[in-house]
């Protein structure tokens, strides 16, 4: 009696070994056969995209660059966004982000990978925001059915987020194909698993209807510390580096015999207007180096690119202050 | 406005080189693929009994789909023309010279007419709510002269209206001179040509609001909906003249500027806006592959496909409007 409860109560150990800490979505049947069977099959795959479809749309958003739109995806809470590096365009670009519910907020883009087409972006307001899981461990094959999300064509509240279904038929190391059309204002988007983890990001369309090309995510994954850090990683085509010595701030100055450099002219609607700077004020430094004579300002500005951030020491009615901008393009 | 939807388009190599360390599926095993088609072959015997395929000569024109056993078919009005000369097919039998017995412009939708009895009329799903998104569909693909072949998607997105392309215009050209808003060119076949709008009438006013420029104008337009009559007041050789011009859609009257979008969606529908109501869902089709029924897994009629919007959009009318178009139609019809 007690070896046998003794043995029951090591079986229920094992069984709790063996179940990981967290739930793992099993990975759907369906994946491993060539072609469906049959209804059971059919409406295994409907069930599976029905079901993952609430998260994934509610993380879905709309890219609003105003001349334009594409759309990403929040990965964390916080606001990370995985998006495509042509539609991001560069690093700390400032754009807003559209939710299926239509509310809008801020975001600015983080780093690209420009010769593949991955980036990241973030949401630059406080908040918590619905957000998908990634597919970390890179699991998707080649067959498995996946579903595609974007804001095609842009924003639409009465639409939604359009939704496409399709199987992974291509897979190479830094690209995959599906069969999920796509479209302008997809780009950026996710594809996605039955179980609704992210797999990819949509880039770029054959002329046939049925090629349609995304980053995989273990591209994203190879590059992510980078991308956190804003850098700009790879030499295109996707996204075209800032040259340096073509950051544009818009200020015109004389140097003091005391130091420092005094405004006399702010450029309208320039960088340094929007950056608050007003005539009068006085520049004692850039980036912490004391400036002396105008020379010496433009000399720092031509190592800068547009999108550059630079930091001013301020003097502004007899107290310092510094104000951090970013450069525009001359 | 020229706004940018971002996608990149790409010329793949279709060679027979093969790619390094690509893996391939086979294209049967692809979503549209004969070896996942078959998995709806149920669904594949309705459309075998319930679509129509409508031919001029040996070219495909449009599909319909069967709504009543003697025979009144619906189809895509703008793409079938003339019916002289056309044939219907259904499952393996030709028919000959259908009727064209209505037409409804708002739909555009044409009921017609073959001498037949027997047909299995397509099932309408209208004890249904819509289908949820990420619901499969089957609308016909490509046909050969006996068998009809399915064409597998989802639902893509929300029911809703699709109002006409390009907005509400009036159909007039302006000239703002100090503060007068002067009508000098009237288009034929607009609203105020009907509502008797005349070259150097002066508009004054609104929808009982004042106006002097195009903006404020735009302003009281933009609220408005194709098919709103607008009450305007305007002054013409000293007089006040009131006149109701009906508002025509922007595309109709000036035809659909095309996007970039629109050049990578191949052979879209002509007439693809202006539908009080659809469904959307991700079949791939093109202009003739419309006209035939919606199905779901069970082979109910979703309702009818008519039109392809654009690359991943196809439309098609919800099954509870289809049966009140249809029911008009057949009780209207001579």
């Amino acid at each position: 009696m007690r070896e046998i409860s003794t043995a029951a109560l090591t079986g229920i150990l094992t069984c709790l070994l063996l179940v990981p800490a967290r739930a793992e979505v099993a990975r759907p049947v369906v994946n491993d056969k060539k072609a469906p069977e049959g209804r059971h099959d059919l409406e295994a795959i409907q069930k599976h995209l029905v079901g993952a479809l609430p998260a994934s749309r509610k993380a879905t958003v709309c890219i609003d660059l105003g001349e334009g739109s594409g759309s990403g995806v929040v990965i964390s809470p916080d606001g990370l966004i995985l998006t495509a590096a042509h539609v991001t365009g560069g690093v700390g670009k400032e754009f807003t982000v559209i939710f299926e519910d239509g509310k809008k907020v801020k975001a600015e883009s983080l780093g690209l990978v420009a010769d593949t087409d991955a980036a990241m972006a973030r949401i630059t307001e406080e908040g918590s925001w619905p957000y998908v899981e990634v597919d970390r461990g890179d699991t998707s094959k080649l067959g498995d059915w996946v579903f595609s999300l974007g804001h095609s064509g842009g924003f639409d509240k009465e639409r939604g987020v359009n939704v496409r279904l399709g199987r992974l038929v291509q897979v190479k190391e830094d690209t995959v194909q599906s069969d999920c059309s796509l479209i302008g204002g997809d780009s950026g988007g996710p594809l996605f698993d039955l179980t609704g983890k992210l797999i990819g990001i949509h880039s770029r369309v054959g002329l046939r209807t049925p090629e349609n090309l995304h980053v995989p995510v273990r591209e994203f994954l190879k590059n992510w510390d980078g991308m956190l850090k804003s850098e700009f990683i790879g030499e295109g085509p996707f996204a075209k580096k800032p040259e340096k010595g073509k950051g544009f701030l818009g200020l015109g100055t004389t140097a003091r015999a005391e130091g420092g450099l005094k405004v006399d002219k702010v450029g309208r609607e320039s960088p340094a207007e929007k950056a608050g700077l007003k005539e009068g004020d006085v520049i004692l430094k850039m980036d912490g180096v004391e400036l002396t004579t105008k020379e010496q300002f433009q000399e720092l500005l031509k190592e800068k690119a547009p999108d550059d951030r630079v930091a001013l020491e301020l003097l502004r009615g007899g107290k310092t202050e510094t104000l951090t901008l970013r450069l525009g393009e001359r | 406005m020229n706004a940018k939807f971002f996608i990149l388009a790409v010329l793949l190599l279709a060679s027979g080189v093969p790619l390094s360390a690509a893996q391939t599926l086979e294209t049967t095993y692809r979503t549209n693929g004969p070896a996942v088609q078959a998995a709806f072959e149920s669904v594949r015997g309705v459309l075998q009994t319930s679509s129509a395929v409508i031919k001029r000569g040996r070219d495909e024109i449009i599909y319909g789909t069967v709504i009543s056993a003697d025979g009144h078919i619906l189809t895509k009005a703008s793409e079938l023309g003339e019916t002289e000369g056309l044939t219907v097919t259904v499952g393996d039998k030709i028919y000959a010279e259908p009727v064209k017995l209505a037409e409804d412009i708002a739909w555009d939708v044409a009921l017609l007419k073959i001498d037949a009895r027997d047909l299995v009329p397509v099932s309408l799903a209208l004890d249904l709510d819509d289908p949820a998104r990420g619901s499969w569909v089957v609308a016909n693909g490509a046909t050969s002269r006996t068998r009809r072949r399915p064409q597998v998607g989802i639902i893509s997105a929300t029911a809703r209206e699709i109002a006409p392309a390009g907005g509400p215009v009036l159909g007039v050209t302006l000239e703002e001179k100090s503060k007068k808003l002067v009508v000098t060119e009237i288009h034929e076949k607009s609203g105020a040509k009907s509502a008797g709008m005349k070259t150097g009438d002066r508009i004054i006013a609104a929808a009982g609001e004042a106006v002097s420029d195009r903006e404020a104008l735009g302003k009281v337009i933009e609220k408005m909906r194709v098919g709103d009559d607008l009450d305007l007041t305007v002054m013409r050789k000293g007089k006040k003249i009131e006149l109701k011009v009906r508002l025509a859609g922007r595309a109709d009257l000036f035809g659909e500027e095309l996007t970039r979008n629109d050049s990578m969606s191949g052979d879209f529908s002509e007439r693809r806006s202006g539908f009080a109501r659809i469904l959307q869902h991700d079949v791939i089709g093109n202009a003739s592959t419309m006209g035939g029924p919606l199905l779901d897994l069970d082979g109910r009629c979703l309702g009818m496909n008519i039109a392809r919007a654009t690359r991943c959009e196809t439309f098609a009318i919800p099954a509870a409007d289809l049966k009140s178009l249809a029911d008009r139609m057949i009780s209207q019809a001579p």
